[in-house]
């Protein structure tokens, strides 16, 4: 019986050594299938399974499907009409560089073949629309773009270089599955904010979808306030990874305090008209301005 | 996000008085375009409620009916998470009666 078991404990441990360790290419993505199953969440998933979930709620796990329109616009006419541009990779990174970080790691080709699919879910009709949508739903912002792609965009001379294979980390804790690293800078506003900000693509040009930041570090910590992104948006009423914004009426109401006085009376001398003051006050709470982001 | 005071006739439902007030961002550029595309905004004209600030809105308003006697006052905020959908977030509701004069 000895015998067994310690047989059983041997195979146990030696078939969890040889796990494959998680691991991501470092280099270029031709293949759409290929490019999706690599960086799905799923892979995640199955040690992650609560933190799995939350991010599929969040807006994040839809951060293509749920920007067609807007992307759509720039690939169709700020690129080819305004700025009278070749609808490359270059231009294409310009949105999905904070939608799809892993785009870094697409060819250009298949960037190419992204936008085509962001174009027909826009302006395509029927069969082709739909399947174009089914393809963008694959696509999002994973785990692996903000526990590697994006550690390197808040300060790169700190962070150093990025291990493609590294899982960047809030917390200090070790992972058979991965190389972890501890990360703080997860855990900082500054971190969000290269997405939720104005966005500066290599070439110069900006664009300007979010703007929390601004509001964020000029007229909140500048006012005295003291939260990070994260203090209301993951940690506040255990939120985590679904990270709620202006999506979610719960997080909009905690973030305005509305009172109002109603009186009547009538106004005039002599004429006595009936009247009615109205004095609203609205407090913005939030850390940002509203609305916004 | 948008303030709305309305003024009605409790007993036949008319609206005789309808103001707003509007907090929005994108898109007025300084020059007075307004700008939607996030690739076209470069700069803009903040309307919105300003962090840890109190906005304080202010609605006076006269009826023509000399001999209305009450009125249903709302006063609605309504939160737009698109141009298209607006969620009603708060509200304060009042029939206001309004006194007999000599």
């Amino acid at each position: 019986m000895a015998l067994l078991v310690s047989i059983f404990v041997f195979l146990l441990f030696s078939s969890f050594s040889m796990a494959e360790k998680l691991t991501f290419p470092n280099q270029l993505i031709d293949d759409f299938d290929t490019f999706v199953a690599t960086y799905d969440a799923k892979r995640c998933a199955e040690c992650h399974e609560d933190v799995y979930e939350e991010w599929k709620e969040s807006y994040h796990s839809r951060s293509m499907i749920s920007s067609i329109k807007g992307i759509a616009n720039f690939f169709t006419v700020g690129v080819p009409k305004e700025w009278e541009k070749e609808l490359n990779k270059q231009e294409i990174i310009k949105c999905l560089d904070c939608h799809l970080p892993q785009i870094k790691f697409a060819t250009e080709r298949l960037a190419q073949e992204i936008a085509t699919y962001m174009i027909k879910a826009k302006l395509g009709k029927g069969k082709e629309k739909e399947e174009a949508r089914a393809k963008l739903k694959k696509l999002n912002l994973s785990c692996y773009g903000c526990h590697n792609i994006k550690i390197a965009g808040t300060a790169p001379g700190i962070t150093g270089h990025i291990d493609p294979n590294v899982i960047y980390t809030s917390g200090e804790g070790e992972s058979d599955a991965h190389e972890t690293e501890h990360t703080p800078v997860l855990k900082r506003a500054f971190f969000c904010v290269q997405c939720h900000g104005v966005y500066i693509a290599p070439d110069g040009e900006s664009t300007y979808c979010n703007t929390l930041s601004g509001s964020y570090v000029h007229n909140y910590i500048g006012q005295g306030g003291r939260k990070t992104c994260q203090d209301c948006h993951m940690y506040a009423k255990g939120r985590g990874h679904r990270m709620p914004g202006g999506h979610d009426l719960e997080i909009v109401k905690e973030g305005i305090d509305f009172q109002a006085e109603i009186r009547a009376f009538r106004y005039g001398v002599g004429k006595w008209v009936p009247a009615v003051n109205v004095e609203a006050f609205l407090t913005n709470k939030a850390g940002h301005r509203v609305p916004d982001g | 996000m948008v303030l709305e005071v309305t003024a009605k006739d409790p007993e036949t439902g008319k609206v005789l008085y309808h103001d707003t007030r509007k907090y929005f961002e994108i898109g007025l550029d300084l020059d007075g375009f307004m700008r939607y595309g996030a690739w076209q905004i470069k700069e803009i004209v903040d309307l919105t409620l300003q962090p840890l600030k109190t906005q304080h809105e202010r609605f006076f308003f006269t009826f023509d009916q000399k001999d209305l006697e009450k009125a249903e006052i709302a006063v609605n905020v309504y939160y737009y998470i698109s141009g298209k959908k607006g969620d009603l977030i708060y509200q304060e509701k009042k029939v206001v009666e309004f006194p007999e004069m000599p």
